[in-house]
């Protein structure tokens, strides 16, 4: 996917005249491939933020070495409060004492980066606030592990699968914690997954008293699934699990909320690592 | 065989004896631990052609071992802790306590508004009073701030440039009040706006006019106050935005010769006001890096009073500089580790010759420095002095083959920047053209980025890195008190002879655009009818402009 050049202001508000910080973190950014505007030194928060609009920039890096920011950043969030331009986001610098962070932050500061934070860290951090869906170190799912099917009875279903298609059983087992007995006949490189309820309070057993027997969800091979879901809940994508639970072949899962993926549920599947 | 070499020894040691009936050596021997006789210098057993030309002999030219014979046997360099926050009492408080703990020279930090120009009620002052330094608005700011600490006893050091003139006329009628003429007044004033355009932005008015109010600086203090720095021409600054040890010297030359140029071009004679000529390092982490550029900067400066602007005072000649350790260098990680970065960086500055010093505290990543860090920063330097031994004998690492081989690089490096800035017309046109900021900023992000790929080790930030715990006690400066420096501000103003102020500012705005009248005795007028520094600033802003960056 194309994305647009992520636009930066570095502003130097106040009196404060140490500009190297600010003019390296440009350079850097520049460097991450972003373009950015440098206002120069002694900016009102009335000037960085109509800089910000003018330039229509997506992020606002305020840098103070002079003790002046506990005064000085809220006032440009203030400002871009009164543009109704608050959804760009701030992120300040310099010489700030760790206490300070938390006050700038709650008044709507997005990060404080102190000294000795790698330039890097300040690019990634920008990146990921704003394009979320490129930075994040998470590859996409590559495979399709299993399409669920509810069935009342894996026995008088499987017969279809492998006898009438000829496809390979692999195994059946029951996850306790799905209230359900699971089987997996092998199609390809992926899998079709027959469910079975084990209880009729299990989530299968009412999924079928709605919708009948039927496809019941798709399951996606993933790595890093404690990070991804995670990664998913700070983009607002609506999770049914916010960790993963245990599922078949000692296989950790989680689901997505139909909600989010046009009303297929889906799951998360990581496959036990293999000892080596 | 004595030859001519051996009588500029002898001439050291006639000058040396001098010099040691005015100042005794501290101690009437001086031995190591072990009881081995430690003298005054150490020299190669041949004095030649190339040992006189390079090096000479200390308090000769061209004084690569130091500006005086005797150097630190006779006296230390001078403490000097910068200091300054909140409000006039607090700081006071805070030089009375330096001054008790042994300090023997004051140096004044000056909150932004002040540096800028701006009084504490200016719009443009929010959030800054007090912060980095103490808010000076009026006369009576100043008086407060020297209140119990006789001007005659103490040099002080004011870190003010755009509006040097107004601080140092403050600093005049203070010692007027205190009963102590201005020919008695001792000390330093930064003065050096090349370098805010450059690097340190605490510039109001563009160069053309900036250079004439310097220039009736010297003029007046020639005249009046014979014993003042009038200028501290600082690579500090330079350093601190990233330059190199290199670029720190050259850049700070070439705006000496600047001054010097300005200087002569107002009609000023060399030999008159070079004498009061001032330099201002920064000390680094690279230890025999900075010895080499402390001793490569007086031979180059000699050099050039003697060579190209044909100055015949040897005073002229003798480069003497305060240092700081760089500030850059501390980090926020285990700020502990950073007494022990000021201690190496101090060690170069006095193996460097340096005539006074400031030690950072521990805390400066984070804030200004609490007294406990400040006290241990000031004890780092009585360490070096009195119990290290390395201010027994003059310029112990002369004859180093690494640090003389350092000392010519250093200077055919600064020769050659010499001269790229010369061909562009001299520094004021190199700032005008970005010339030197380009050349720090560059440096400054490969530095960055070295730290970034580890190529260069920072202990505890990008290595040796520990889970730390963040409560450190650090000072803060109270937010009420720029409302308390407003009100006492707007007192004044209520209190003064309004109308002297009005006439005093109109003839300084009069005499703004007549090069042939000296602003100095116009603004001290103003000063002690308490005209404000942003009054007075005011009126030069309207007549000059501002200077806009680039």
């Amino acid at each position: 996917m194309e994305h647009k050049q992520i636009r930066v202001l570095i502003a130097k508000p106040g009196l404060d005249g140490h500009d190297r910080g600010a003019l390296v973190i440009a350079q850097a950014l520049r460097d991450h491939g972003m373009e950015v505007i440098y206002t120069g030194l002694r900016q009102s928060p009335q000037q960085i933020v109509q800089a910000a609009i003018q330039e229509d920039v997506d992020v606002i890096g305020l840098s103070s070495l002079s003790g002046a920011h506990n005064s000085l950043f809220p006032k440009v969030i203030e400002e871009l409060k009164k543009h109704n331009a608050e959804d760009i986001p701030v992120i300040g610098g310099g010489v700030i004492p760790y206490e300070d962070i938390p006050p700038l932050e709650k008044q709507g500061i997005h990060k404080i980066f102190t000294p000795g934070t790698p330039t890097e860290e300040t690019a990634l951090y920008i990146k990921r606030i704003l394009q979320p869906e490129q930075t994040s170190s998470l590859t996409p799912p590559e495979k399709l592990a299993h399409i669920g099917i509810a069935v009342n009875s894996i026995e008088q279903a499987l017969p279809f699968y492998t006898n009438a298609l000829g496809l390979r059983l692999t195994g059946v087992e029951e996850v306790a914690s799905e209230q359900v007995k699971v089987a997996f006949v092998e199609i390809g490189e992926t899998q079709i997954e027959l469910l079975e309820p084990t209880d009729d309070n299990s989530p299968i057993a009412k999924f079928m008293e709605k919708r009948g027997e039927g496809i019941h969800h798709i399951a996606v091979e993933v790595t890093d699934i404690e990070e991804r879901l995670r990664h998913y809940k700070e983009k607002g994508i609506s999770l049914i699990h916010d960790t993963p639970k245990l599922g078949a072949h000692q296989s950790q899962v989680a689901f997505l909320h139909p909600k989010a993926t046009n009303g297929v549920l889906m799951e998360l599947c990581q496959l036990e690592k293999e000892e080596e | 065989m004595t030859s001519k070499y051996e009588n500029q020894h002898a001439q050291w040691e006639k000058e040396a004896d001098q010099v040691t009936e005015r100042f005794p050596e501290r101690k009437s021997l001086f031995e190591t631990s072990s009881h081995i006789t430690v003298e005054r210098l150490y020299s190669p057993n041949e004095i030649d052609k190339t040992y006189m030309d390079k090096l000479g002999f200390p308090g000769q030219y061209p004084y690569t071992r130091g500006i005086q014979p005797t150097m630190y046997r006779s006296r230390y360099w001078t403490m000097r802790q910068y200091a300054g926050f909140g409000s006039a009492k607090e700081t006071n408080e805070r030089f009375r306590y330096l001054l008790d703990q042994g300090q023997t020279g004051l140096s004044v930090a000056f909150d932004l508004p002040t540096q800028i120009g701006y009084d504490s009620d200016d719009p443009m002052a929010e959030g800054e009073v007090g912060k980095v330094g103490v808010a000076i608005d009026s006369l009576a700011d100043m008086e407060t701030l020297f209140d119990q600490i006789p001007l005659d006893k103490v040099s002080t050091s004011m870190t003010i440039n755009a509006p040097a003139s107004v601080l140092l006329c403050m600093y005049i009628a203070v010692g007027e009040k205190q009963g102590v003429p201005k020919e008695k007044l001792t000390g330093t004033i930064q003065n050096d706006i090349l370098k805010e355009y450059i690097a340190r932005g605490t510039y109001i008015y563009p160069p053309k006019p900036s250079m004439r109010i310097i220039t009736d600086i010297f003029a007046y203090c020639q005249e009046h106050l014979p014993r003042f720095n009038t200028i501290s021409i600082s690579g500090y600054h330079i350093r601190e935005a990233g330059s190199t040890a290199v670029q720190e010297l050259a850049f700070t030359i070439a705006n000496g010769m600047a001054y010097v140029d300005a200087a002569l071009a107002s009609g000023l004679d060399i030999d008159q006001f070079a004498p009061r000529l001032a330099f201002f390092f920064n000390a680094h982490n690279q230890f025999f890096e900075e010895v080499a550029k402390f001793r490569a900067a007086r031979r180059i400066w000699a050099k050039i009073m003697k060579e190209h602007y044909q100055a015949q005072n040897p005073k002229s000649w003798k480069l003497r500089f305060h240092t700081q350790t760089g500030g850059s260098t501390l980090t926020a990680q285990q700020p502990d580790n950073n007494i022990v970065r000021v201690a190496i960086q101090a060690l170069s500055a006095v193996m460097g010759g340096t005539q006074s010093l400031h030690t950072n505290s521990r805390d400066e990543a984070l804030a200004l420095p609490t007294e406990e860090s400040a006290r241990i920063a000031l004890r780092t330097q009585q360490i070096i002095a009195h119990e290290s031994g390395v201010a027994d004998t003059v310029d112990p690492l002369a004859g180093s083959y690494y640090v003389e081989k350092l000392t010519d690089n250093m200077e055919k490096e600064v020769t050659d920047y010499l001269q790229q800035i010369s061909d562009l017309g001299g520094a004021v046109q190199a700032i005008e053209e970005g010339f030197m900021q380009r050349e720090i900023h560059y440096a400054a992000y490969q530095s960055q980025k070295a730290i970034e790929q580890r190529e260069e080790i920072i202990v505890g930030m990008n290595q040796f890195k520990i889970e730390e715990e963040v409560n450190e006690e650090l000072l803060r400066v109270d937010e009420k008190l720029e409302k308390q420096q407003i009100k006492k501000t707007q007192s004044v103003r209520t209190e003064r002879d309004a109308i002297a102020v009005e006439q005093a500012l109109n003839r300084i705005r009069k005499a703004s655009q007549q090069t042939t009248i000296n602003l100095m005795p116009l603004i001290l007028d103003a000063v002690k009818a308490y005209a404000t520094v942003g009054e007075i600033c005011n009126v030069l802003r309207n007549e000059y402009g501002e200077y806009t960056g680039m």
